[in-house]
């Protein structure tokens, strides 16, 4: 212990003990190693002691030897890699049995290599910015092997081949193909894209393509889409079994391609099996299977709806257009019924309700039934046919489908206002017969009819219902009162009082009634006019009906329903034996063609010739001459002669009704006019016709000619007048 | 007879100018009394024909309808002392020779695109005879045409008239009607018929008019 000396602060030295690198010590120890990998690839690994040698592996690292390391993993599993790809290449008939097992033992390899190594991956490699140890001997693979010019061809055929073989029907080792395709894909995506993804797509389409040039001659159009259908899902069944999932999509676009586009139009024109065949037999599978495989090609369904369409064009026109079908208007719109049910039943079964298809049905419907002018009258010929005889042996939820159903019709009509015109009409002679089957359904179809079109469409309709009604009571009231309760010697009269503007009234005069009549007539009339004040009745003699009480040569009596008309010439005769059309139309002053039908009806009509005809010629001419026919029998004792069923109009009917049409949509369309101009102030032609044409088109399509006219004539008027800056504008005059 | 002499008490100031102007209106007063009926007061019909004698013009000549629009005259084929008066004062006229002179530049004047707008439609007017009338036959207009614009659109006009007396749905023609050919002369390149759009504020009449046209073209 010496004594005072200076105090040194206490250090703790560095460990000084040098350790010799013995130069030779990184041979010796990566000679170990390299032996160990060795023994692994030739499946003798069993005899190696793990931890051995990852204590070398880690001192390599330690003592700054992992480059040499490194390097001779590289090299040394090249090395193995060139010997393995030699007995591949000289692989006969098991190629891809033979690559698979050298995949699989150098996969092995390398995972215990990597384990060895795992030191070396953890410190030195990321430091390095070196590819990790599995991913290394994966990339040696890939580039010695897999890229080995002897190799890939091969591969890429063996694999293509035996693909080829399944579709052509064999069956093959899907499991060795899978291990195959499993190893591209482990390689990295783009080893298994540019590979094999991309030439088996290439050839691929070539097959397909040849496939589909041979059978497109000889199929008929259902079997090539079921060939079709069913290569697609053999596709799909194909990639899910043994290929990587990503190739899925570019395989089946390759053959939605190949079999469905290029064949596309071929296949939906095909003769006698193509789509229009199909639609008409009703074919919903090989629809859906159409449907189906359309879809999954770019316009695949556009093409559908648009040949379906201008089918259902052609074939609407084509039955509207038809002379023979027109002479029946009931059956006509049958006709139209059908097909629509027909085209809803595909499109829901087949086409799974898909709303394009239907906007196509709609617009197909309402181009044709358009065509026809006559479309209006004869659906509400059609309502006035279901009303009258109700639909046969159907219930009232019978009878309201079809109504819904004709009401789809009307829905597609542009001349909305025709029809109104017509169900008026039709509706006035069904009140007045009294000839409906049920009031609740006219009722219903008038509700119907106002939540498509509106109150004021059917506002007219039900003042008529309510006449009918109110007649009822002022009956009642009439025989109640005294100038009704004496009448038992005269004819029993019942009166429908109709508000003139609600019903389809025409201006016509009153016939000369018989004395009784009139007698009777006349006692109403005081009856009504005393307890209405201020109102005017007029008798509509064209549209009433009688029963009459006839005595025939033998005694037989028998009682004639007839129509007004036929009453006033038929009561004549109770006076006459024989008249002249001349003295029968003085008599009556029934006008000249009512006339003549009525004298038809009553002379000419087998079974129902109350009257006799000299000439007995068909046709009524102004020199006949008619006799009470006593000589009249009938198994019946009540004969029904009147003529006061809705039919279809004649031609100078028909002119005239839309004559009439016509005027009321003058005042229509100036009112839409000045509506529009009222609060747009000043507009140029066109946008004034398309605001128009807007605002009128739930009743009508107005022609653009006629708006200019009404323009015009509101301009003589001084509502408006033409811009004077701009000649091309008009303006509102408030 | 009214004479000028009432209309002095009206002017107070520049009495001179009033003394020349009064002077002229003698003058012109004078030569409206030469043709005007003594009982009425107005010059007639038959007043207007002695006129065109004197101004050696056709009865019919576009000239006296100019004379009537320069006079701003109210009723065809009658002339009142204002309207002579207002005419000839603007026309710097109190004699037949004089009056004779101003013509052609009446014409002049009338060829001015705004002055002839303003001429066509009064020449319109000029035609309504009646108090509510609003139209004129169809004959009538077709002479007025000819007669108004026949030297400037003449192949317009004689299609156009060819057109009204070939057709029988317009009877009569109104006022939106005849402005509307005038600007249809002007805008639409003929026989040609290039830009004309019927889906434009065309009337009616011209639409029709163009379809018969290019219908007998073919």
């Amino acid at each position: 212990m010496s004594g005072q000396s200076k105090k040194k602060p206490f250090k703790i030295e560095a460990y000084k003990h040098r350790v010799e690198v013995d130069p030779k010590y990184a041979d010796r120890t990566w000679a170990v190693i390299e032996h160990a990998i060795n023994e692994i690839y030739n499946h003798n690994a069993s005899g190696l002691s793990f931890e051995e040698l990852y204590r070398n592996a880690y001192n390599m690292v330690l003592y700054k030897f992992g480059e040499r390391q490194y390097n001779g993993l590289v090299s040394t599993v090249t090395r193995h890699l060139r010997d393995m790809g030699k007995a591949i290449e000289s692989a006969q008939g098991s190629f891809l049995d033979e690559l698979n097992r050298k995949w699989s033992d150098h996969t092995k390899s390398m995972q215990m290599i990597r384990d060895v190594l795992m030191y070396m991956d953890r410190t030195y490699i990321p430091t390095n910015h070196k590819t990790p140890v599995y991913e290394l001997g994966l990339n040696l693979w890939r580039d010695h092997i897999i890229h080995s010019a002897k190799i890939q061809t091969r591969l890429v055929d063996m694999l293509l081949e035996q693909i080829h073989r399944e579709r052509m029907g064999e069956v093959i080792n899907r499991g060795l193909m899978r291990s195959v395709t499993k190893m591209l894909t482990e390689l990295g995506s783009s080893v298994y894209q540019e590979v094999f993804e991309k030439s088996f797509l290439d050839v691929s389409a070539s097959f397909y393509s040849g496939e589909s040039q041979q059978y497109i001659e000889v199929y008929n159009c259902s079997n090539y889409l079921r060939m079709a259908e069913k290569r697609i899902n053999e596709e799909v069944e194909r990639v899910s079994h043994y290929l990587d999932s990503k190739t899925e999509p570019k395989i089946t676009a390759v053959v939605e391609k190949e079999l469905v586009e290029t064949h596309m139009h071929r296949l939906v024109h095909m003769e006698n099996s193509g789509l229009i065949p199909m639609l008409v037999s009703n074919m919903y599978e090989d629809l859906n299977c159409m449907y189906n495989l359309f879809k999954r090609v770019p316009s695949g369904l556009n093409l559908i709806k648009d040949v379906m369409a201008s089918h259902l064009k052609e074939t609407g026109k084509q039955l509207v257009t038809d002379p023979d079908r027109l002479k029946d208007p009931v059956d006509f719109i049958q006709r139209l019924l059908d097909m629509r049910e027909k085209y809803n039943e595909i499109i829901t079964k087949s086409f799974h309700n898909d709303k394009a298809f239907q906007n196509a049905l709609n617009a197909s419907f309402e181009y044709f039934i358009n065509i026809n002018n006559r479309s209006p009258e004869f659906i509400s010929l059609f309502v006035d046919d279901a009303l009258r005889k109700g639909v046969k042996g159907a219930s009232d939820d019978d009878v309201d489908q079809v109504l819904d159903r004709v009401l789809v019709l009307f829905r597609y009509l542009q001349e909305k206002d025709v029809f109104e015109k017509y169900y008026k009409q039709h509706l006035a002679k069904r009140l007045l017969s009294a000839k409906s089957v049920s009031e609740e359904a006219e009722r219903g179809m008038i509700l119907k009819l106002k939540t498509e079109c509106g109150y004021q469409f059917t506002s007219k309709l039900e003042g008529m219902f309510n006449d009918i009604k109110t007649s009822q009571d002022t009956m009642l009231g009439f025989y109640n009162s005294p100038y009704g309760n004496d009448m038992a010697d005269m004819p029993a009269i019942t009166v429908q009082i109709l508000t003139t503007g609600s019903w389809p009234t025409q201006n016509i005069n009153t016939c000369i009634l018989p004395a009784e009549i009139v007698i009777v007539c006349e006692k109403f009339k005081a009856y009504y006019l005393g307890t209405h004040n201020g109102r005017r009745l007029t008798w509509q003699t064209n549209m009433g009906h009688a029963d009459l009480k006839a005595t025939f040569g033998k005694g037989q009596k028998h009682e004639l329903n007839v129509s007004t008309y036929q009453m006033c010439v038929l009561m004549l005769f109770n006076s006459a034996d024989r008249l002249t059309y001349r003295e029968i139309e003085q008599a009556t002053d029934i006008p000249g063609p009512d006339l003549k039908r009525c004298l038809q009806s009553l002379a000419c009509v087998r079974g129902k010739n109350v009257l006799r005809k000299e000439p007995m010629s068909r046709d009524i001419s102004e020199d006949d001459a008619f006799l009470f026919n006593d000589k009249f029998t009938s198994k019946l004792v009540k004969v029904k002669i009147g003529t006061v069923v809705a039919q279809k109009e004649t031609e100078p009917e028909k002119m005239e009704t839309r004559q009439r049409v016509e005027e009321d949509r003058k005042p229509q369309i100036e009112a839409a006019i000045v509506r529009v101009m009222k609060s747009r102030r000043v507009l140029d032609h066109n946008s004034i016709v398309t605001e128009v044409t807007n605002q009128l088109q739930a009743r009508f399509l107005p022609n653009p000619v006629v708006i200019k006219k009404r323009i015009e004539s509101l301009i003589e008027r001084e509502f408006l007048e033409r811009d004077k800056a701009d000649r091309r504008l008009y303006r509102y005059m408030a | 007879m009214r004479r000028s002499s009432n209309r002095k008490s009206s002017a107070a100031a520049g009495s001179g100018s009033t003394k020349a102007a009064s002077k002229e209106f003698e003058k012109i007063d004078h030569l409206f009394n030469v043709y005007a009926d003594k009982s009425s007061a107005i010059i007639d019909p038959e007043g207007i024909e002695q006129l065109c004698s004197s101004l050696e013009v056709d009865y019919t000549d576009v000239r006296i309808l100019m004379l009537a629009w320069k006079m701003k005259a109210q009723k065809q084929g009658f002339f009142t002392l204002e309207e002579w008066r207002t005419g000839l004062k603007a026309l710097r006229a109190d004699s037949i020779s004089k009056l004779k002179k101003a013509l052609p530049e009446l014409v002049k004047e009338v060829s001015r695109p705004t002055d002839f707008l303003d001429f066509y439609s009064y020449a319109f007017r000029y035609c309504l005879t009646e108090d509510k009338q609003k139209c004129i036959d169809i004959e009538s207009a077709c002479q007025l045409l000819s007669l108004v614009l026949g030297t400037q659109f003449g192949p317009q006009v004689d299609k156009f008239t060819e057109y009204l007396k070939s057709q029988s749905e317009y009877k009569v023609m109104n006022m939106d009607q005849w402005m509307g050919f005038y600007r249809f002369c002007n805008e639409i390149p003929f026989p040609s018929l290039e830009n004309y759009d019927s889906d434009l504020a065309w009337p009616l009449i011209l639409d029709n008019f163009v379809e018969w046209f290019r219908e007998n073209q073919k």
